[in-house]
């Protein structure tokens, strides 16, 4: 079996985090970027063939992943592969949709002549075994597998809901039902028999923005072929809004995580930049949170998670906030519910999270439940104030500031990157 | 870089204790993250020395566990590379390293099928970063036989564990004792040498038809007057963790802000091989004060002044106080711990205490962790 893992998105619904970043390069949990997980997964689960497709922003993702070798996926036959769109005789697009991107690279698949393909997406955090998976895909002759998970019969119109037999064979599919008839909902983890896959991809050519859960999986199911839901029980969660990436890494931290990053078994790879140990000094206050290696603190921190090679001066505080690698923090900043990403630099005494909870101006859908968010390589200067649903970004001096003061719900963007 | 490098890393020392017991000194774990080898290897790497070869002997599977891959310090390449040697039979020699020079004179094929004009020799438990590109300009330019990298004895320190020179105005070395009971001067060889390969090799073979065995005995010092033998003074951190004092020493350095920011955040870096470990984790009630910490911990109890390796677990209501706690430590709670060195992959039980009374004390309880 060989995976392809779309990882072209950009997640706009993360704002300016995804700003000049694909979506899964994004930093998770203190050390980690978002497609380390499925590529964990992949190794873990004994998977050594990796596609990875790029489109949006990909030199972030492209240096992390290099040749693969953080996920032991430097190998002589097979390994990571990146592929772009390109360049092709005739009609050349981009990806547009998950299924097509697929599809612009039929030929990768067929140099290996796999008996399965494993489609997975670059954005979800979870563990999962996708040998098992394979095993009951196999168990039961099934052509297409997808990996469900029950929610909330309350949620489950927010998500694609399969229906199924007592054997697990597929009978329906509802996408975002007002009344759904199950709480099964798709993973957008499928397992295909590869000439299903071929087949299907092969006719639906011609299909504008090809994606799999609209066209190729009902085309599948029209045709008569055996589709399986194969129930996935553990740990998932799709970090697709700020509010669920932050409470994604809030949860990291909680004594014993439902998410246990600490277990010998199925570890998490990463690509280390950063070795040496962090340092706390003296005066330094720490509860409740994640810290990751390298990084200096001087002052306080609760309930936060903080990347490699960061530093916190004295004085500073920074509460409920997730601070990404090599940020600096000035003397006697405050952060509260703040996404710092990476490379910020936040002056001395400036405050964040301040103020009444508006909703932001522009984009209310995005930068909303209360946090400031703060772009890559962002200046922000000593002794201003930054109030909730914010978004700041570029080099900011104290003259964009209103009395030093950016209100709950505006948006600062001197990097010209919020549209 | 003209150069191949040669890392001695065979020797044990009695001055290290327990803590010599399961590892080679060229192994020992420094500044949380790091072996001691590291330094050396990444100061070759960064100085662009391509092939390096260690030699080990006493406890050589921990240090060949840590150089199982090359290419954490680059030396995976087509040319050059990595190279670790033990002792080996030959139909010429059955013995053990029986010395410094005998290693050599045992790798001497090795050393004869290298192209490279130079030879750096370092030995593997030296803490420091060091150019060695401006080393054999110096040994170029003072035409020198050997070039051995020298420094000022830090005050206080122990002289008897050191060889100690004495140099003319022009950096030759006159005088030069190993291990003396009185000291001649107050500069120390750091046991890094630059020389010429084909001089190495003439050198070694001699020591090798006389029985001689030891490079420092049988080639420095019985050679300092008929070859040119020079030191290249260095003024930046070295220190060296051949004993247990110098060894918690070495690792309460990294506490200083001016040691940290010279190895961790001034370039070149220092490499080491990657476990994969989540961060540090502080849980409600932990309290750190003044402290390294690596990844893969979690943190329940009171740490103040200490350096804290790899996937160590503190437990509730412990006092770590002044403590060097080696991978993967599991300290219970309400343990109270202060002056120690904790071996690595003990699990200490809960409610127990230890206090190093004069210089550190070497915790070695070997707890078995699931039974707890």
């Amino acid at each position: 079996m060989i995976a392809m893992l779309l990882a072209g998105g950009q997640g706009s619904r993360l704002g300016v985090l995804t700003a000049k970043v694909a979506k899964p390069a994004v930093a998770f949990g203190g050390k980690y970027r978002i497609i380390d997980f499925p590529l964990s997964n992949c190794i873990n689960s004994g998977i050594d063939t990796v596609g990875v497709l790029t489109q949006y922003q990909p030199l972030r993702l492209n240096t992390h992943i290099g040749i693969g070798i953080p996920w032991d996926l430097d190998r002589n036959v097979g390994g990571v592969t990146v592929l772009p769109p390109y360049e092709q005789s005739g009609k050349t697009e981009w990806y547009t949709g998950t299924a097509n991107a697929i599809y612009q690279n039929l030929a990768y698949m067929e140099s290996y002549n796999p008996d399965y393909v494993l489609i997975l997406s670059g954005d979800h955090i979870y563990k999962m075994d996708y040998e098992v998976m394979l095993e009951y895909h196999k168990s039961h002759h099934a052509d297409v597998s997808i990996a469900v998970m029950p929610v909330p019969m309350q949620e489950a119109s927010r998500f694609g809901i399969v229906v199924t037999d007592d054997k697990g064979h597929i009978t329906e599919f509802q996408e975002k039902p007002e009344h759904p008839k199950s709480n099964l909902a798709s993973m957008g983890i499928y397992i295909f028999n590869w000439s299903v896959l071929k087949e299907s991809l092969m006719t639906l050519s011609e299909q504008p923005n090809c994606d799999f859960g609209k066209h190729v999986i009902p085309y599948c199911f029209g045709k008569g072929e055996n589709l399986v839901a194969y129930e996935y029980n553990g740990y998932w969660k799709d970090v697709g809004t700020l509010g669920s990436y932050w409470e994604a890494n809030m949860e990291l931290i909680d004594i014993i995580p439902e998410f246990n990053l600490y277990e010998e078994f199925w570890k998490i790879y990463t690509k280390n930049d950063i070795i040496p140990p962090q340092y706390i000094s003296g005066d330094a206050r720490i509860s409740r949170s994640l810290i990751g290696d390298g990084t200096e603190i001087e002052g306080e921190v609760m309930n936060s998670v903080i990347g490699c090679g960061v530093r916190i001066g004295k004085g500073a505080v920074v509460r409920d906030s997730i601070v990404m690698q090599g940020s600096v923090i000035g003397d006697g900043a405050v952060l509260d519910r703040t996404i710092l990403a990476e490379n910020v630099s936040v002056g001395a005494r400036a405050v964040l999270g301040v103020g009444e909870n508006v909703p932001n101006r522009i984009k209310p859908n995005v930068y909303s439940f209360g946090l400031a968010v703060v772009g890559e390589n962002t200046v922000i200067p000593a002794g201003v104030r930054i109030g909730k649903n914010t978004a700041v970004t570029g080099l900011t001096v104290l003259e964009d500031y209103q009395d030093g003061l950016l209100a709950s719900g505006e948006t600062l963007d001197k990097a010209g990157v919020v549209s | 870089m003209r150069a191949v490098g040669i890392i001695l890393a065979g020797g044990n020392s009695y001055r290290m204790k327990e803590l010599s017991n399961k590892r080679a000194i060229a192994a020992m774990p420094i500044a949380g993250s790091y072996r001691s080898i590291d330094f050396a290897l990444s100061s070759m790497s960064n100085s662009h020395v391509q092939k390096v070869a260690v030699l080990t002997q006493y406890n050589s599977r921990s240090l060949n566990e840590h150089l199982s891959s090359s290419k954490w310090w680059d030396f995976g390449r087509k040319q050059g590379g990595l190279f670790v040697f033990p002792p080996m039979q030959t139909p010429d020699n059955s013995f053990w390293y029986r010395g410094t020079a005998d290693a050599l004179h045992q790798n001497l094929n090795w050393l004869k099928d290298c192209h490279e004009p130079y030879v750096i020799i370092a030995p593997g438990d030296g803490i420091y970063k060091l150019d060695f590109n401006k080393v054999l300009e110096y040994h170029i330019a003072k035409k020198a036989d050997v070039t051995v990298v020298c420094r000022e004895l830090p005050a206080g320190e122990d002289v008897t564990r050191f060889g100690l020179l004495k140099m003319n105005d022009d950096c030759r070395i006159e005088q030069f004792e190993e291990k003396p009971m009185a000291a001649i001067s107050s500069t120390i060889s750091c046991g890094i040498y630059v020389v010429r390969r084909r001089q190495l090799i003439e050198l070694i073979e001699r020591c090798g038809q006389e029985g001689r065995f030891d490079f420092v005995k049988d080639v420095l010092i019985r050679y300092k007057d008929v070859k040119r033998i020079y030191g290249y003074r260095i003024t930046s951190y070295w220190n060296n963790i051949a004993s247990v004092e110098s060894y918690y020493r070495t690792n309460m350095d990294f506490l200083k802000p001016e040691v940290r920011d010279y190895f961790f955040r001034q370039h070149p870096d220092v490499y080491t091989k990657i476990d994969d470990l989540p961060p540090a984790k502080y849980n409600p009630g932990c309290e750190v004060k003044n402290s390294l910490i690596s990844s893969g911990s979690i943190i329940n109890g009171y740490v103040e002044n200490s350096v804290l390796f790899k996937d160590v677990f503190v437990g509730e209501n412990c006092v770590v106080r002044n403590c060097v706690i080696l991978n993967s430590v599991y300290i219970g709670d309400n343990v109270h711990l202060e002056n120690c060195i904790v071996e690595s992959r003990n699990t200490i039980r809960p409610n127990k205490s230890y206090i190093g009374e004069n210089g550190p004390y070497i915790v070695t309880e070997s707890g078995d962790r699931y039974l707890l």
